[in-house]
């Protein structure tokens, strides 16, 4: 590598060294002589054996635009390249093992973070619980190629700006990459202690929260690109350290302070676990990396330190990205799906995975009774065979959300009222999945009603879905109710239930055909598909045919 | 060697009849599916409340059987549920008004009526509503006769009272009667809101003549959860029928967006699915009839699209010019949202009453010229 810049301070590039810096170098060379604009320097007694650089030339400019002088930049224009080379340009074998170790990180890492969408075919969830994964995944990635393109890894020449230190330093390490990491983070246990300490919704939505938590980073990363203090190895100066080890360890330290506050929840899908690994992650990064500044700060003349000291870094940071990543507090559920699992999986329903009891299942031994359509649906609704036969016809009709979140709102009725964690698991989860604007399986209540759930601030309440409920139930009896009674479904409902109670009369059809049917013949109903075969276990994911 | 043939025999004799079988099914597979290449789809969209489903029972009462008795004590509770909803939405909104409202002493209710008022709020939360009985039918009166109450009702815009609203309240007596059963009108206002997909089969000419198009008709829930689910009929759309409630321009929908604006965007983006590339468009500018009474006391230009209207006149003439101006707007925003491909599609503006019988049957008559000529064109027969 040889930076060759000439001309004037107006066309200067990414080579800057400080007057202090050059200063403390200029004991390891012996000055030889200068004119105007060059200086010669040949290496010191202790220097000449160094296989860097046999000699150096340094081109040394005023910027005569100012008065005073205010930098003093020093051109780097030539250099006898040696096979020690690589220590400075990159390009050292173990660089490359590094790197390839940085890539096998963020592919295990994309494939663990989109393993149940692709496999599992689970359909992406909606808002913050999907977005903040992502941008955590995209964090890491920054983070990773920060390191690389700022850690001299690779040899490539630095004439674009887009490819100087404080692009990849400071910009991509920091705002979009170490620090949008934390933020995530911390903006997932900021939602975690709002859920279930405080009992209500996060006041600040995540879109909001994370570009504000995100500002200091951003603040510095603009304070540090003003002030240049970055030598041509990206290398901050030793007294720049302490205040970006701070900000670093400050998130670190905010990260504490709100696991703490949430430690004494009894979390059911590991999410303290994770919080707690993310922090000894993200603190042993740090520790890496400033023991790695140290070390070539001390000893940037030792050209193995150096190569040793930028391969750990690297290494540790492949090792411990995909371990800080976790999906357990945006979607406890699909946390429980990983690469080790290899059975296919019966996806659960969060009622299962919270051990609701008989959740999900359609029990054989419970009484066959007869369905007499003049009850009341809420009613109906309660026995199981019933509810799966009326929602298997409200799927056929793309309305099926509602029967749904009936089924499940009378799972969260079962959590007992002294257990307000897995309460506040199901009570999220409904919301997440039937409330919330744009969700999966929204259902169709009133906006009121919608901000009476979203503004709450008891999320254990009993009734915090009794009036969503009854407005739903309205629009069941009143919609699917009369066309139900003549559908398809009923009749094998019937035929069901009087196949296992063998005995009972058979329920007198009355009423007159749905026109939720095709008036002509069934099979031109384009909705008929196969629910009615539909067995015990719901994919709770499964919302209308494709 | 018997053995064997005797099995070669067998095996003959299940072939041939599995084989007829299957021959069976690919007759009648290409039966249907030419059966079906002869039912025209067609899709009634729009925004909640723009009259989608009001269009879907006059289709049913005009071409198909109607409605049997059966079916019309069905409505009974629907529209019990009506009374019930409206009262209590009235009530809870002057109750607001009173406590947030500058002149907030004309939505105060007599004491006698706030007792009764909070008796009927409670009946309009429950889940089960009781069957209007007289006694009932004379309080939901009491109040409705309110000053206060009447009040609320003037701003009914920024509460989502129901258009049935009035129409109900003004027939109490009758409908609370114990052998009421429901009549045609009383089924056309009863408000139901749709849930996912309702479909019937019609042929505009009477089922018993053949020589008629069959339409399969769609109708859907409008509201915002409803609509995601729209994209699972888009495709082998013959017509779309966008209704847009033109008295909706200075109703506030949820979120205070104003409805006339929610259905311009919405009108917007069913324009530009891929899917209606050849699709006509049968744009039905509904509620007529409230509009032309409340464009008279309501300027046009509450509404932010139509912030540029003036009015010229009073009375009769300046209905029909807000009604020109709204049109003419719908028309702009068809061609802005139209790619100059797709500019060859059937686009054509009714103005109805969906309530109105003998409007919808003329507005369909129209509609289903429209379609057959456009059929015979595609089919080189024009």
């Amino acid at each position: 590598m040889g930076v060759l810049v000439f001309g004037k301070c107006r066309q200067l590039s990414l080579v800057n060294w400080s007057k202090k810096a050059i200063t403390r170098k200029w004991k390891r060379w012996r000055f030889v002589g200068e004119n105007e604009d060059t200086a010669v320097f040949f290496p010191s007694k202790d220097l000449s054996k160094s296989t860097l650089f046999p000699y150096l030339v340094l081109h040394f400019t005023l910027c005569h635009e100012n008065e005073e002088l205010q930098h003093q930049f020093l051109y780097l224009i030539g250099y006898q390249k040696t096979m020690a080379s690589c220590a400075i340009d990159g390009g050292c074998p173990s660089d490359y093992v590094a790197v390839v170790t940085a890539i096998c990180s963020m592919i295990l890492l994309i494939l663990k973070s989109s393993f149940p969408f692709l496999i599992h075919k689970v359909p992406r969830a909606k808002g913050s619980s999907f977005w903040i994964p992502v941008i955590q995944v995209i964090a890491s990635f920054n983070f990773l190629l920060s390191i690389v393109m700022s850690g001299n890894f690779l040899k490539y020449r630095k004439s674009h700006w887009w490819l100087s230190c404080y692009v990849w330093g400071v910009w991509v390490e920091g705002p979009l990459g170490f620090g949008l990491l934390m933020s995530c983070r911390i903006a997932q246990v900021f939602q975690l202690y709002y859920v279930f300490v405080k009992r209500r919704l996060p006041p600040i939505r995540s879109h909001i929260f994370l570009p504000l938590i995100l500002l200091p980073w951003i603040a510095g990363a603009a304070f540090i690109h003003g002030k240049k203090p970055l030598n041509y190895r990206c290398h901050l100066e030793t007294y720049w350290i302490i205040p970006v080890v701070c900000l670093h360890a400050s998130y670190v330290a905010v990260l504490v302070g709100f696991t703490g506050a949430i430690r004494h929840i009894e979390f059911r899908f590991d999410e303290l676990r994770d919080l707690w690994q993310g922090i000894l992650v993200s603190a042993s990064l740090i520790g890496v990396w400033v023991s790695a500044f140290i070390l070539n700060e001390v000893h940037d003349d030792i050209s193995w330190l150096q190569v040793a000291s930028r391969f750990i870094l690297l290494i540790v940071a492949s090792i411990l990205v995909p371990v800080f990543f976790s999906i357990s507090i945006s979607q406890p559920l699909l946390s429980q799906i990983s690469l080790r699992k290899r059975e296919p999986l019966e996806f659960k329903t969060m009622g299962q995975a919270l051990g609701i009891p008989d959740s999900g299942l359609l029990l054989q031994r419970e009484q066959a009774v007869v369905i007499d359509p003049n009850e009341p649906l809420d009613k109906l609704l309660l026995n199981k065979n019933f509810r799966r036969s009326f929602m298997a016809f409200a799927d056929s009709c793309l309305a099926g959300e509602s029967v749904h979140f009936f089924e499940e709102v009378h799972e969260l009725g079962k959590i007992p009222i002294d257990d307000p964690v897995r309460r506040i698991y199901m009570a999220r989860h409904i919301i997440n999945k039937y409330i919330i604007a744009g969700a999966a399986m929204e259902v169709n209540i009133s906006h009121r009603i919608r901000q009476e759930i979203l503004t709450t601030t008891d999320l254990t309440r009993p009734v915090l879905f009794t009036n969503a409920l009854n407005e739903l139930m309205q629009l069941m009896k009143m919609n699917l109710g009369k066309d139900y009674w003549s559908s398809l479904y009923f009749i094998k409902f019937k035929e069901e239930a009087s196949m296992r109670s063998n005995g009972h009369e058979m329920e007198q059809m009355t009423g007159y055909f749905s026109p939720r049917l095709s008036s002509v013949h069934a099979t031109d109903d384009p909705f008929q598909h196969d629910h009615i075969s539909r067995g015990s276990s719901q994919d709770i994911h499964d919302s209308y045919p494709q | 060697m018997g053995l064997l043939c005797s099995k070669n025999r067998h095996y003959t004799e299940a072939d041939a009849e599995e084989n007829s079988q299957a021959a069976e099914i690919e007759r009648r597979i290409e039966q249907e599916t030419k059966a079906e290449k002869h039912i025209q789809k067609l899709l009634v969209l729009g925004a909640g409340e723009s009259g989608k489903s009001t269009i879907f029972k006059q289709i049913k009462l005009l071409f198909q059987t109607g409605f049997d008795d059966a079916e019309l004590r069905s409505y009974i509770s629907v529209i019990h549920a009506n009374i019930y909803q409206t009262i209590k939405i009235l009530y809870d909104g002057s109750k607001e008004f009173a406590q947030n409202d500058a002149d907030s002493s004309k939505y105060v209710l007599s004491s006698e009526n706030k007792v009764i008022g909070e008796k009927l709020s409670e009946i309009g939360s429950q889940l089960d509503y009781p069957c209007l009985n007289r006694e009932l039918a004379h309080e939901i009166e009491t109040l409705w006769k309110d000053s206060a109450i009447q009040e609320t009702y003037v701003r009914g815009n920024e509460l989502q009272v129901p258009d049935c609203a009035h129409y109900f309240m003004e027939n109490l007596q009758r409908l609370s009667d114990a052998n009421y059963i429901p009549t045609k009108e009383d089924v056309l206002y009863a408000r139901v809101r749709t849930t996912g997909v309702v479909e019937i089969q019609f042929s505009p000419v009477g089922k018993n003549k053949k020589s008629g198009e069959v339409y399969r008709l769609f109708d859907v829930g409008g509201q915002r959860n409803e609509r995601r689910k729209w994209i699972h009929l888009f495709e082998g759309v013959t017509a779309v029928i966008f209704c847009a409630a033109i008295s909706d321009y200075d109703q506030i929908e949820d979120e205070q967006k104003n409805r006339m604006m929610e259905s311009k965007e919405l009108f917007d983006w069913v324009l530009k699915q891929p899917c209606f590339e050849k699709t006509s468009f049968m744009l039905f500018l509904n509620k007529f009839d409230i509009f032309e009474t409340k464009v008279l006391k309501v300027p046009l230009n509450v509404c932010e699209w139509f912030k540029d209207y003036q009015p010229v006149s009073t009375g009769k003439q300046e209905i029909e010019h807000a009604y020109e101006f709204v049109k003419k707007k719908f028309e702009e925003l068809y061609f802005q949202s139209t790619a100059p491909d797709r500019v060859d599609r059937v686009f054509k503006i009714y103005r109805t009453t969906a309530l109105d019988q003998k409007l919808v049957k003329k507005t369909f008559k129209l509609v289903d010229e429209t379609l057959r000529r456009r059929n015979l064109f595609e089919a080189g027969l024009l």
